[in-house]
């Protein structure tokens, strides 16, 4: 047996001689546990729910009766936000973010009903998910096993014996690696077996090959992860003088880089680059439709220029003799403006949050685990720009549902308007088929690796560091 | 004698250095928490001068349909942002200070989301309440996992056991000086607040200031119980960031994660469904029955008669509070669970110091899901009394110039509501006196 | 075979070996003497490669150590001061693990023989290392170093904290291996034990190896004055 391999066996075989480590990793196999089952039945709730209140409200809208299609555009839709499958595993920012938004015409509503709305200050302690156990407790795990590695060897003086022994360095610290690295694979293989078994029946077998690569990505970068941990736990002991100051260290590291880094960072981008509040966003809106065209405005130009052009192509002198709905085109007018303004200002909106986070991403270099935190969040779909996605089809959804209503108006309704005693403009009620259910698709994971291209280079600069530490150590270490 | 104990604990730069990461991090808490108020301010003053602008403009663009131009106008409440606010700036930056609403149907408003960019969310603030919970505890570890152990494991506990006729003392002398080092980190950080802040020396903040000094004790109560079980300087350490853990990343979240799956919140997507057929389903029904349902709720109104056109804004106005009373049912069934949710967590915090920390200082500070249920409240109360304001003027159809409309600017909403002290203290002094008891007996059987 | 030429060790301003020239032949044991900080671990810690000269070179069986470190770990075995191994593994257990990393893969009868000749009682071999007494771990120490079968032994402060009778014992088993061909140096306070079992002794002083003895030639005290004398 190749002695790297006879020190991993020592190693291992001596860490679990240590009734705390099984208590320990006992204490992380219950949380998990927990973790689970709370997630896998709040999938489930609330999967349930948006599927019920989805057919419900598209049952509403189609038994809506015969009646004017702008009513239709201000009876509107709900998009519910559903859940990704591999939310059960990495719950992300989904507490943060809204499952309810409301569309109709005119008007781009906020995506209400929040998990973080509705709770109390716990819910910033963190939350408990398979993800966070990994990411947080996993390799403070791996520290506290770790520590003794070498350094205790050290204290003890069996490092000289070892030596002696021609064992070298390269091969005491990468025997040690592999040794603990072999424990952390005997939690993180269990775990990644009930994720898969979970993912797999809550597709209810429709696995799809987009699912797949992202789980297989999860468990890559989850294993590299993990083994990051195992060298840093190995190289801080063996750096230093008794195993206590390497516990010492190797805690503060832990403090530092699930604690503080993260959100030192994020506090630093969000105070270089503050967004705007709401109120001044919706009111920059107003002020750049109403720049470009105030339908309510008699006198406005845009609408003017409108109106006198088409007066013109159809040689009439009024707007009620044109041959379709003349109010129906101009709300069509107005819907193209205002979501076309809404939709840039939603986009700066975005670039400084892209801003804000910039820091957090690339914090990523100098802290693997915010790299793991936001590629696994992107993963699992249950990060921002998964959600801003959602907001996207929900308001492409919305345009293309008022615009229907417009085109019915325009196609359908009368240009003069009822007297008072006869019976008001109104269309058949078949149209409403007309406009599709709101279906929300998860965007492929390449767009994961198009936005998270940072969080994988700095997972890959965690790799050729820590191999390049290794090798400098295994030359410059010294026996005391 | 206590002198020289300051000294030798000082002397250790590892002190310097926590001492001034502390404090450190205690500035930069603060000038978050000035950030905060800025925001906030300038979110009032902007709704301010937007309301203002708001409202000439559709007055003068409706200047004859008052039921047109309500239909518009947009009237805010601000949650009142007072300076303490910015050292525990808690659920404030999930939910909005500010709610903007028209008289129209309620429940279709008034959980309209703020702009938030979820990262910032999801990692927290670096506000005082953070530094306070999470990181105060550490450097507490930090001072105190080796004091007696360290000593033993380098011999010099033995000379220091034969000279001291008072061993307990000694081991009390250890604690207390770097207590009083922790407590002037503290207090200086508040100071700075103080001045920094322009925070109102009022009960709110001796109330604060109360609490977080009894957060400390306990941290330190609990470290002294664990140096009695006179084990190595390592297995301290474990104890007691397993503690820190525990306490600060484990129990919360499992806690949080029950609570969301024991008081669910199925009513909230309920309530805005109902709302919207409820008013929306009136269009195609019977006029007479919607106006009838509406001079049920509201008999003063009655004098209005039954108006004879297709389209009248009685009727319209009708029609919208059908919306809010026909969803009333969910709404309030969501109030009382949001009430429980709260309740039950104010509850088993109470068995969790740093999630009772931090829930307290939400509560003084006015930043806790209470304080939101009652700007909740205090919005219906206010959409209320506009409605009540405007119904006659929009029923008897008088011009946009019958009303005041420079008498409407933003109002405030200040929550005076305080928590009783003796709640916020009483759970902390329970473990104090826990952890101090069992750390005492075991050192007297020790040392005698 | 040992071999020091010119060997120096300077750290800072501070000369921790100066200048130092020895050969250790085999079946010869070079016994070190001196005080606290004169130079005789940083001899030993120059010979087992854990720290590089300043100057000269540190040679085994000819071989120099700074250019080879690990292959002349082959040729050497090493006790140091406090054997403490792994204490939750038994004696036999701990021989195992320490061979197989030097390569050797005995048998479960050759560790135990190993031991045996090593002076450990057979009962001793499957109890666990916590409960050894310090002169029983000295022996598992004995037991690895002569499992590599190298012909050098290198050995630091190795009979301080024993009793007189392991301390004894000691010095059979070092006696019976420098028998065999071995070359061994040892550094040690014991000047009693240094006289009984070296064949040269060598009293060295702030770095430097001021006199070196025949064992011999000389009476336990006369050692003692002269080492009283030197330091």
């Amino acid at each position: 047996m190749p002695p790297q391999l006879l020190i991993a066996r020592n190693f291992r075989s001596n860490a679990l001689k240590n009734r705390a480590v099984y208590l320990l990793i006992l204490f992380i196999g219950i949380l998990i546990t927990y973790a689970v089952i709370t997630s896998w039945s709040g999938f489930v709730k609330q999967n349930e729910s948006t599927a019920h209140h989805q057919t419900e409200t598209r049952h509403d809208w189609l038994d809506n009766p015969d009646k004017h299609p702008h009513r239709m555009a201000h009876y509107g839709n709900f998009a519910f936000r559903p859940k990704a499958p591999l939310s059960i595993f990495d719950s992300g920012m989904e507490s943060f973010f809204g499952n309810t938004i409301f569309l109709e015409a005119h008007k781009q509503n906020s995506v209400n009903f929040s998990e973080a709305g509705f709770s109390t200050g716990m819910l910033r302690f963190g939350e408990i998910s398979v993800a966070m156990v990994l990411q947080i407790l996993l390799p403070l795990l791996l520290f506290f096993i770790g520590f003794t590695s070498i350094a205790a060897e050290r204290e003890n003086g069996t490092l000289k014996i070892i030596l002696t022994q021609g064992i070298s360095w390269k091969q005491l610290i990468l025997g040690k690696i592999i040794g603990l690295a072999q424990i952390a694979m005997g939690v993180f293989v269990p775990v990644m077996l009930v994720t898969f078994v979970l993912w797999f029946f809550l597709q209810d077998g429709h696995i799809t090959s987009d699912e797949t690569v992202r789980l297989l990505l999860v468990f890559l970068s989850y294993g590299i992860y993990l083994l990051l941990f195992c060298v840093i736990a190995v190289l801080v002991s063996a750096a230093s003088k008794t195993s206590k100051s390497a516990l010492i260290s190797l805690i503060g590291l832990w403090l530092m880089l699930t604690i503080v880094l993260p959100r030192a960072s994020q506090a630093l981008g969000s105070y270089l680059y503050p967004a705007p509040v709401k109120v001044t966003f919706l009111a920059n809106i107003e002020k750049d439709v109403l720049k470009e065209g105030d339908s309510h405005n008699p006198d406005d130009i845009h609408y003017k220029a409108l109106k006198d052009s088409l007066l013109t192509a159809y040689g009439v002198d009024s707007t009620s003799q044109l041959p379709f709905n003349y109010s129906g085109f101009v709300m069509a007018e107005g819907e193209k403006i205002s979501a076309r303004i809404y939709n840039s200002h939603f986009d700066n909106l975005l670039r400084v949050y892209d801003a804000q986070n910039s820091f957090l991403k690339a914090t990523a270099f100098l802290d693997p685990f915010v790299a793991i935190k936001n590629l696994s969040m992107s993963l699992a779909g249950t990060d921002y720009r998964t959600y801003t996605d959602f907001q996207k089809q929900a308001e492409a959804y919305r345009y293309a549902m008022a615009q229907k209503m417009n085109e019915l108006q325009i196609k359908y309704i009368s240009n003069k308007k009822p007297g008072p005693d006869e019976k008001p403009v109104v269309i058949d009620q078949k149209h409403w088929e007309e406009v599709p259910e709101f279906k929300y698709v998860q965007p492929m994971v390449n767009t994961v690796f198009e936005h998270e291209t940072t969080s994988f280079f700095a997972l890959l600069f965690w790799i050729g560091l820590l191999y390049f530490m290794i090798e400098i150590l295994s030359k410059e270490l010294k026996v005391n | 004698m206590f002198k020289l104990a300051f000294k030798n604990f000082l002397s250790s730069s590892g002190v310097k250095i926590g001492i001034a990461f502390l404090i450190i991090t205690g500035l930069v808490s603060l000038v978050v928490g000035n950030q905060f108020l800025a925001k906030q301010a300038e979110n009032v003053e902007a709704t301010a001068a937007y309301q203002k602008a708001h409202i000439s403009k559709n007055v003068q663009y409706h200047p004859d349909e008052l039921g047109l131009l309500l239909y518009y106008v947009k009237f805010s409440l601000v949650n009142q942002t007072e300076p303490i606010n910015s050292l525990s700036i808690g659920q404030r930056d999930v939910n909005p200070s500010i709610q903007s609403v028209t008289i129209r149907g309620l429940e279709g408003q008034k959980y309209d989301a703020d702009l938030q960019n979820p990262s910032n969310l999801l990692l927290g603030n670096i506000d005082f309440s953070f530094v306070l919970i999470y990181l105060f505890p550490l450097f507490i570890i930090a001072f105190t996992y080796n004091i007696i152990s360290e000593e033993r494991e380098s011999g010099t506990w033995k000379i220091a056991a034969v000279q001291s006729s008072n061993l307990f003392g000694l081991i009390l002398k250890l604690f207390t000086v770097r207590f009083l080092v922790v407590v002037f980190t503290l207090f200086l950080t508040l100071f700075l607040a103080v001045i920094f802040l322009k925070i109102p020396l009022n009960t709110r903040f001796w109330l604060f200031g109360g609490v977080s000094f009894l957060y400390i004790l306990f941290w330190f109560a609990l470290s002294f119980w664990v140096a009695s079980m006179s084990k190595s300087s390592s297995y301290n350490a474990v104890t007691l960031l397993s503690a820190w853990i525990l306490l600060i990343i484990v129990l919360p979240a499992m806690v949080n994660s029950y609570l969301v799956s024991a008081y669910p919140v199925p009513e909230a997507m309920e309530t805005t469904v109902k709302q919207r057929n409820g008013y929306h389903e009136k269009w195609d029904m019977d006029k007479k029955a919607t106006i009838d349902k509406f001079y049920n709720h509201y008999p003063q109104f009655k004098t209005f008669g039954y108006p004879k056109e297709d389209f009248n804004w009685l009727w319209y106005y009708a029609m919208q509070q059908m919306g809010d009373d026909e969803a009333a049912s969910e709404s309030k069934a969501l109030r009382e669970k949001l009430e429980m949710r709260n309740r039950a967590s104010t509850r088993i915090a109470s068995f969790i110091p740093s999630v009772h920390m931090q829930i307290q200082l939400n509560e003084i500070a006015g930043s806790g899901l209470s304080n939101q249920l009652r700007f909740m409240d205090e919005t219906g109360r206010f959409h209320e009394q506009l409605r009540l304001q405007f119904y006659p003027a929009i029923f008897k159809e008088s011009p946009a110039s019958s009303q005041q409309w420079e008498k409407f600017e933003i109002e405030n909403f200040s929550d005076n509501s305080m928590t009783s002290a003796t709640s916020a203290a009483l759970p902390l002094v329970v473990a104090i006196l826990l952890f101090s008891v069992l750390g005492w007996v075991r050192f007297r059987t020790m040392v005698s | 075979m040992l071999e020091a030429r010119s060997l120096t060790k300077r750290y800072g301003s501070h000369l921790a070996l100066d200048n130092l020239n020895l050969i250790i032949k085999p079946g010869e044991i070079f016994a070190l003497l001196g005080q606290n900080g004169a130079g005789k671990t940083t001899t030993i810690n120059l010979f087992l490669g854990f720290i590089e000269p300043t100057s000269g070179s540190a040679l085994i069986n000819g071989i120099a150590v700074e250019e080879h470190p690990q292959e002349i770990k082959k040729h050497l075995a090493y006790i140091p001061e406090t054997v403490t191994l792994y204490p939750n593994l038994t004696g036999l257990e701990n021989l195992q693990y320490f061979s197989s990393l030097a390569g050797f893969n005995y048998s479960k009868q050759q560790l135990s023989d190993l031991l045996a000749h090593a002076g450990l009682q057979s009962q001793s071999f499957d109890q666990k290392l916590a409960g050894y007494s310090k002169g029983m771990r000295q022996k598992v120490g004995i037991a690895i170093a002569v499992a590599k079968k190298a012909k050098v032994l290198l050995l630091d402060e190795p009979t301080s904290g024993l009793d007189p009778k392991a301390s004894n014992e000691f010095s059979e088993i070092i006696r019976s291996l420098a028998a065999e061909g071995t070359a061994i140096l040892m550094a040690t306070h014991d000047i009693f034990r240094a006289r009984e079992v070296a064949t040269s002794i060598g009293i060295m002083r702030q770095g430097n190896l001021v006199s070196t003895i025949s064992a011999q030639d000389i009476s336990a005290n006369e050692l003692e004055q002269l080492y009283l004398q030197t330091v």
